[in-house]
């Protein structure tokens, strides 16, 4: 099965190393003996894919900083104060667990033209950035640190800042980075979002890039394109295997249920 | 001690704000939008919306292209939920009791999560060539039938669920694999001493007991099934035909070729209530029954 499941990452790294007039000729399934990178070269010379890769990584920590930057309080707050109508506003964030942003594209498009912000890269991060899932994740962890915790930091002249930035974050931390990463992994993937919010390639991300290549070298040969998907997948599967445990235990966790 | 300025009561208030505009923003606005407007007719060519009640949804049920989109967006969904689920529960036993390469079983199940979508429908792309993919030439040497894959109506729907599962299984199998650890070893060690079989074991104890995961993974993937927008818009745009169209798709086309903002608006609040509804169906229906963990 697993042999199976390995199959398509077998073929794009093959392809994408082989000149276009060689890979139907004999076996295609056996690696090439030299390493040929002149699909790279078509790749980049035909499109502009290092740009595609800064504007991605640019949307990817933005939505990722700005959505830690809001969720932690947020999460503080449902987890450790006590409000009218907390329960109401908790329901709130919950039910956007359930409605993924693809299914509002029509209004958002709306929203971001009237806000001016079409083919921009911010346009690409603000609707991403309030995620209920990351303040319910959150809050669950915070909820769970006991109490004296907190008089004994309120004794000892903490505020709710200072407590939550010393005590409770590092605390939280390993959900912090879970959230983190399945958020970077969920977020490298965006594809219609980008695609209706932008139009021009100076802010285009991988993705969007990706596809617009196939459109504009249809009938182009199989390994210019798998070199090219060969390039906006490696930077996330070489984080992949570089923290694999981490990666692993982050997604085994994203489901915890409180 | 100082007095502070500001009454401690609005401080939880304030720990909301930033993240309550955004949601107020780009959630719960967007869906009152979608309401209303889909009461309009409201194209991009004509500059003013103009009120037509329940026009929009009139239009909708006679459109014979809307109900294929909604039965293909069951198909869809029966058909990559519950295998997927299945393979998933399976493999997930099946690492959790393998002594070595626990890691490369792992990785090479769950990679196919981690890569864009947009990179697996390339790969897949190749693999479904009639002619040249990697599918039909070993169906070939095996002298099975050679489907036309994505090109042909009959199985372009088939060939995206099957990507789709080879996508989403490792997801659900470390989902399932993390329920695991936390069933009581105890009761594996009864059922080994009364003499209980591998399949019998499993059948009577993880199944009933791993329910919770199930129900999550349940509603996780019941949320994929309506975002399945990449594949199809890179893969087969919707056909041949409306073969392998689904209802976000079809609100794409709506809104961004035929500039209808009113028909979006009424397909995507059609969108919402089915979303809503389904997963609360379902927690209404399975949440109680489920069995939680004995500990």
């Amino acid at each position: 099965m697993t042999v199976v499941t390995l199959i398509p990452l077998y073929l794009i790294i093959i392809m994408a190393f082989k000149p276009g007039n060689v890979i139907f000729h004999g076996n295609y399934l056996l690696p090439s003996l030299k390493l040929f990178l002149g699909n790279f070269k078509v790749v980049f010379e035909s499109a502009p894919f290092f740009t595609y890769l800064v504007n991605t990584v640019i949307v990817v920590s933005g939505i990722l900083i700005l959505q830690l930057v809001l969720i932690i309080p947020a999460a503080y707050a449902f987890a450790r104060m006590k409000f009218k109508g907390s329960g109401i506003l908790f329901i709130l964030y919950v039910i956007q667990i359930m409605l993924p942003l693809e299914a509002l594209i029509v209004p958002n498009y709306m929203i971001i033209r009237k806000f001016g912000l079409i083919d921009t890269r911010i346009s690409m991060i603000l609707p991403f950035i309030a995620s209920g899932y990351g303040t319910f994740l959150l809050r669950q962890v915070f909820k769970q640190i006991p109490q004296e915790l907190e008089d004994a930091a309120i004794i000892d002249g903490c505020n709710h800042l200072k407590f939550l930035w010393y005590i409770l974050i590092p605390l939280a931390r390993p959900t912090i980075v879970a959230f983190s990463i399945v958020s970077i992994v969920t977020h490298w993937q965006d594809y219609l979002w980008p695609l209706i919010a932008t139009n021009s390639p100076e802010v285009r991300t991988l993705t969007i890039g990706l596809g617009m290549f196939v459109q504009q070298e249809s009938g182009a040969d199989w390994g210019v394109l798998m070199a090219a998907t060969l390039f906006i997948s490696a930077p996330i599967l070489v984080l992949f295997l570089a923290l694999q445990r981490t990666f692993i235990r982050s997604f085994m966790t994203s489901g915890m249920k409180g | 001690m100082k007095k502070k300025y500001r009454s401690p009561r609005f401080k939880p208030y304030l720990f909301l704000l930033p993240s309550l505009i955004f949601l107020m923003i780009f959630t719960y606005f967007p869906i009152a939008y979608s309401f209303f407007y889909s009461f309009f007719n409201y194209s991009m060519y004509t500059r003013k919306p103009i009120f037509c009640g329940l026009g929009n949804y009139v239009k909708m049920i006679h459109d014979p292209i809307f109900w294929q989109v909604v039965y293909n967006n069951v198909l869809y969904g029966a058909f990559t939920i519950f295998p997927t689920m299945f393979l998933a529960l399976i493999l997930a036993i099946l690492i959790d009791e393998v002594k070595s390469l626990k890691g490369f079983y792992q990785i090479g199940i769950f990679y196919p999560t981690v890569i864009p979508m947009t990179a697996a429908a390339m790969v897949w792309m190749f693999m479904y060539d009639p002619s040249l993919g990697i599918i039909n030439q070993f169906l070939g040497l095996l002298h099975l039938p050679q489907p036309g894959w994505l090109g042909d109506s009959k199985t372009s729907l088939l060939s995206l669920i099957i990507m789709a599962i080879w996508k989403n299984l490792g997801y659900y199998m470390l989902l399932y694999l993390a329920g695991l650890q936390l069933l009581p070893k105890e009761l594996y060690e009864v059922a080994d001493i009364e003499g209980a079989g591998w399949f019998r074991k499993h059948y009577y104890i993880t199944f009933p007991l791993i329910s919770p995961t199930t129900l999550f993974i349940f509603i996780v993937s019941l949320i994929q099934s309506f975002k399945a927008f990449t594949q199809v818009y890179l893969m087969t745009q919707g056909g041949p035909g409306y073969s392998s169209s689904v209802l976000i798709f079809y609100i794409y086309e709506n809104a961004f070729r035929y500039w209808d903002i009113g028909m979006a608006s009424a397909l995507t609040s059609v969108m919402i209530l089915s979303l809503l509804f389904l997963v609360l169906l379902i927690f209404g229906v399975f949440g109680k029954k489920v069995t939680y963990s004995l500990v």
